[in-house]
């Protein structure tokens, strides 16, 4: 077979799911913008709409890849291996452990992608209430949509940090 | 022939939660809350005062960490939207409070300060 499981497991998770949010959230942002530099500060309802399914989309899939990240790719990831074990390439976090230049790899990159998507997740799904139940004023209304913009700002770089770091512990140690 | 623009928005336009922006603000918050949350659970397992206890064997101990977090999130978010959704506050002091304890989480998640604990 050409992909193993836990590979297809690892690009669901970092491709389909990271980047989909990654670039749903990017196009929110960017619509944000776009619609509130629009004449008078208006947008019509079925923008707005579309402006909300954007970032309904992005909390979905940042969501299936945080929960995923953590209780399907996470386990394996951490496997112990069996003592005596020449070969870790099944076991990524002793092999990353076992070098001391890739050691960080697993101190701090991964480290930080098991706490930080879980704040990204919550600040994206604050965002996406917030469009929805304030859609009508979205983009008329400076305080909520500063409130959007910011949200999905600080959204956008949580997802894209861990998504490199993650990008930087599959290139070394991959989940196949 | 269907209008391209079919109605335009205002701000008075609120929907259910009106044109007040207590509800927005709960979210807001709460999810300021969930941040610092994360962070002080890790902080915590890393400072070895708790741990708390792994939920799923496999995935070890983050998976009590983040689950108790994300309960104090749902949980702080719930009691802010019942009493802030009717009502309409300044935002200033809770957006302050809420970049403070997003980026206090996000400071706590962050490995190299761990070591010097």
């Amino acid at each position: 077979m050409l992909f193993s499981s836990r590979s297809l497991l690892t690009m669901l998770h970092g491709l389909l799911f990271g980047g989909g949010a990654l670039l749903f959230l990017a196009l929110a942002l960017f619509a944000l913008r776009l619609l509130a530099s629009g004449v008078g500060g208006q947008a019509s309802a079925r923008q707005l709409r579309s402006l909300s399914l954007l970032l309904i989309a992005a909390v979905v899939l940042l969501w299936l890849g945080t929960l995923g990240g953590t209780y399907l790719v996470f386990p394996p990831y951490r496997a112990t291996p069996p003592e005596g074990l020449a070969d870790l390439g099944m076991y990524p976090r002793s092999l990353l452990l076992s070098d001391p230049e890739t050691e960080w790899l697993h101190g701090f990159a991964m480290e930080t992608k098991e706490h930080v998507p879980w704040i990204a997740s919550m600040l994206a799904t604050a965002a996406a209430f917030v469009s929805v139940r304030y859609r009508q004023r979205l983009i008329a209304d400076p305080e909520i949509r500063g409130l959007l913009n910011a949200l999905t700002a600080v959204c956008l770089v949580l997802v894209a940090y861990v998504a490199l770091l993650g990008t930087f512990v599959n290139k070394v140690a991959p989940l196949d | 022939m269907a209008p391209e623009v079919d109605r335009l928005a205002t701000p008075d336009e609120g929907r259910s939660g009106g044109p007040f922006n207590g509800a927005a603000l709960a979210a807001l918050l709460a999810a300021g809350i969930g941040a610092l949350s994360v962070g002080l659970f890790v902080i915590l397992n890393e400072a070895a005062a708790y741990a708390a206890p792994s939920l799923y064997g496999p995935a070890g101990g983050v998976s009590g960490r983040t689950t108790f977090a994300t309960g104090v999130w749902l949980l702080s978010w719930w009691f802010l939207h019942r009493a802030w959704r009717g009502r309409q506050l300044k935002a200033r002091g809770v957006y302050l409070a809420t970049a403070a304890m997003i980026l206090l989480g996000l400071l706590l998640t962050f490995p190299p300060l761990w070591g010097i604990l």
